[in-house]
Order: C-alpha cells, then structure tokens, then sequence
C-alpha cells in the first residue's frame, strides 16, 4: 500500500470521527431544554425532508421536472407505506416502481 | 420483548441494500484513480461516508495532497456533528466505549432510520444496543461491496436501476412514521430550502444548512407557542 494514500485515508477518518464523536465526548450527561431540546428533535425530520424532496423534483442535470421517475415511484412508495407499515416491503416495492417508471417515461 | 443488536441489525436491511450498489460503484472508481483493493476497501473501513469518500478518490486522481482532502472530507462531513448531538438525546448514562462505537457508523441513512426505531423504544441500554445493530448493518454493507467492487473492477454484472431508489424509497417511508401535524411545518420547510440551497449552492451544504435553518425557526416557534399558552393561563389566573 502506498504511504501517502495511506495518511490520506488517515486524516479523512479522523476528520469524519473527530465530526461524529465530538458532541458525544462534550454534551454526553447534559440535560437539553427548551430551544435546544426542540431544535434536536426536529433535526431528524428537516434532514428527511431534506433527503427526499430534492431528489424527488431537481433532474440530474439540476433542471425541476414534475413527470419523472422519480418523483412517480416516492409517491406511489409514500401511498402504500400509509397503508402498509412494513419498512421491508414498501421499500422492495419502490424499488420496483422506480425501475417500471424508468422504464415507461 | 427485549430489543436489541439482533433487531437493529434486522431494520437495518433497507439500508444495507441502498448502498451495496454506491459501495459497489465507489470500489470500482477508487481502482479508477489508482487506489489499489485494499486501499479502497481500508477507505471504506475507516472513514464510512459516501460523499466524501467520492470526493477523495477523486481529488486523489487529481494528485491533491492529504490536507486539502482532510479539509474537504471535514466539510462535508460537518453535518454529522448535527446528527450526534440529536442522537445524544436517546443515549443518556450511556458510557463513552458504546458512544464511540456509535458513533463510527453515523449517516444520513442510519441516523434517520435510528431517530424513527429509537423513539419507540423505552431504556438507553437497549436503545444502544439497537443502535449498533442498525449501524453495523450498513457499515458491514458498505465495507464489503466497496471490496467486491474494487476486486471486480470494471465488470458491471447488476443491471437493476430499482437499487438507484433504494435509500429515497427507504427515507419516504420513514416519513409516514416520522411526519406528525406538529412538525409537518418543519418538514415543508426544510424540504424547501432543500431545493433551493440545492439549485444555488455546490456539493451538500443545501443539507446542513436547509437542517439548521428549518429545525431553529421551527423549534423558535415552538417556543413561543408555549409561551403564549403560559401567558394565557397567567391571564385567567388574574
């Protein structure tokens, strides 16, 4: 293996850890309120928005486009999953609606 | 019933079969720019974030030194200190051994799915436990077709564009569960941002910043909702 590849790999793992553990080693044990406490419960549901509504109306060539693939197969995905609480399936059955409208449109 | 590795790992499948073919595509570019099986997979070992790791191997093609990649890596990657400090919540009198073992296998991907299972599940030891399931699940998978796809090389043998919606299929179910009448707001929001920070602004910062903006107005908000429901009572009081 060559050496510089090797520190590369080093410092990158340091720097993706050093993001991760820190607020475990500083905040671990303190009490959250208020503004803090809401503000870190919110954050898992902007950052599912954020996931998802991009990739659903933004094309690859960063043009909105309403009729694509896309966007067909998460709200045929989101309209079963309503109905259906099987995290396995609903996600087998987006992945298979995804490649049907790829393959319509 | 006790909850535990075996369950998280379990839940963690969706996600496993959402980056097999990224790690898969991963291996192969990294042999691209000159990385070698090893290095490729060792990348995927120890630093486990996709972006970054598709950044590097090509900023390693271009001949950049190991600091301006660890400045970048450590950009995009900032991202990640929003995620654990959210998961610190569930994790209280946990000791630090399991939290760094945690805290390795942070995503995207494992910390929405963890924030959405964990809820619902009542003491931090199993919570931890589930935890880990969930994120070995993906790092396992992640390693390993980052080596499959580096030793293969440039042979494409899965032609199935089902797997490039596996993760958003994956996201879009967990907001059945996660998107209540109380924070459906927030997600309009960040979900707006989203795609114009995404449209204005280069590589990932549309995700950090559309989470900061959403989560700070949305959780100002709900301050001073309860605010005026305090002061409300205060005035019947009177």
């Amino acid at each position: 293996m060559n050496p510089d590849i090797i520190l590369i790999i080093l410092v990158m793992a340091a720097a993706t850890y050093g993001a991760r553990a820190l607020p475990f080693l500083l905040f671990r044990n303190k009490q959250m309120r208020g503004f803090v406490k809401s503000f870190v419960e919110l954050v898992p549901v902007a950052l599912l928005a954020a996931l998802v509504i991009p990739e659903l109306f933004i094309t690859a060539d960063n043009g909105l486009e309403l009729i694509n693939p896309f966007l067909l197969a998460g709200i045929s995905t989101f309209l079963l999953a309503r109905k259906l609480p099987n995290l396995f399936v609903c996600v087998l059955f987006g992945m298979i609606a995804y490649w049907g409208f790829a393959k319509i449109i | 019933m006790q909850k535990g590795f075996l369950y998280g790992l379990k839940q963690s499948v969706p996600i496993g079969i959402g980056y097999a073919p990224v790690a898969l595509t991963f291996g192969i570019l990294a042999i691209q720019n000159g990385l070698t099986v090893m290095e490729s997979g060792l990348m995927s070992l120890l630093v486990f974030a996709g972006a970054s790791q598709f950044i590097a191997i090509q900023l390693i093609g271009q001949g950049a030194t190991a600091w301006i990649i660890g400045v970048t890596t450590l950009i995009v990657n900032l991202r990640h200190i929003v995620m654990s400090f959210s998961m610190l919540r569930f994790f209280p009198k946990i000791g630090l051994g399991k939290l760094a073992i945690i805290a390795h296998g942070i995503t995207d991907e494992s910390f929405v799915l963890s924030s959405n299972i964990l809820q619902g599940i009542s003491t931090p030891e199993e919570r931890s436990k589930v935890a880990m399931g969930i994120n070995f699940g993906a790092y396992f998978s992640w390693v390993l077709f980052s080596f499959v796809g580096a030793y293969i090389g440039n042979v494409l043998v899965i032609n199935f564009s089902g797997f490039d919606f596996a993760l958003l299929a994956l996201f879009i179910v967990l907001t059945v569960s996660t998107v209540t009448k109380d924070n459906l707001p927030v997600y309009i929001l960040a979900g707006f941002l989203a795609i114009i920070l995404r449209l204005a602004l280069p590589g990932k910062w549309y995700l950090l910043l559309s989470v900061i903006a959403a989560a700070a107005l949305g959780s100002l908000l709900r301050m001073r909702k309860i605010e005026n429901a305090v002061e409300e009572e205060k005035s019947y009081e009177s």
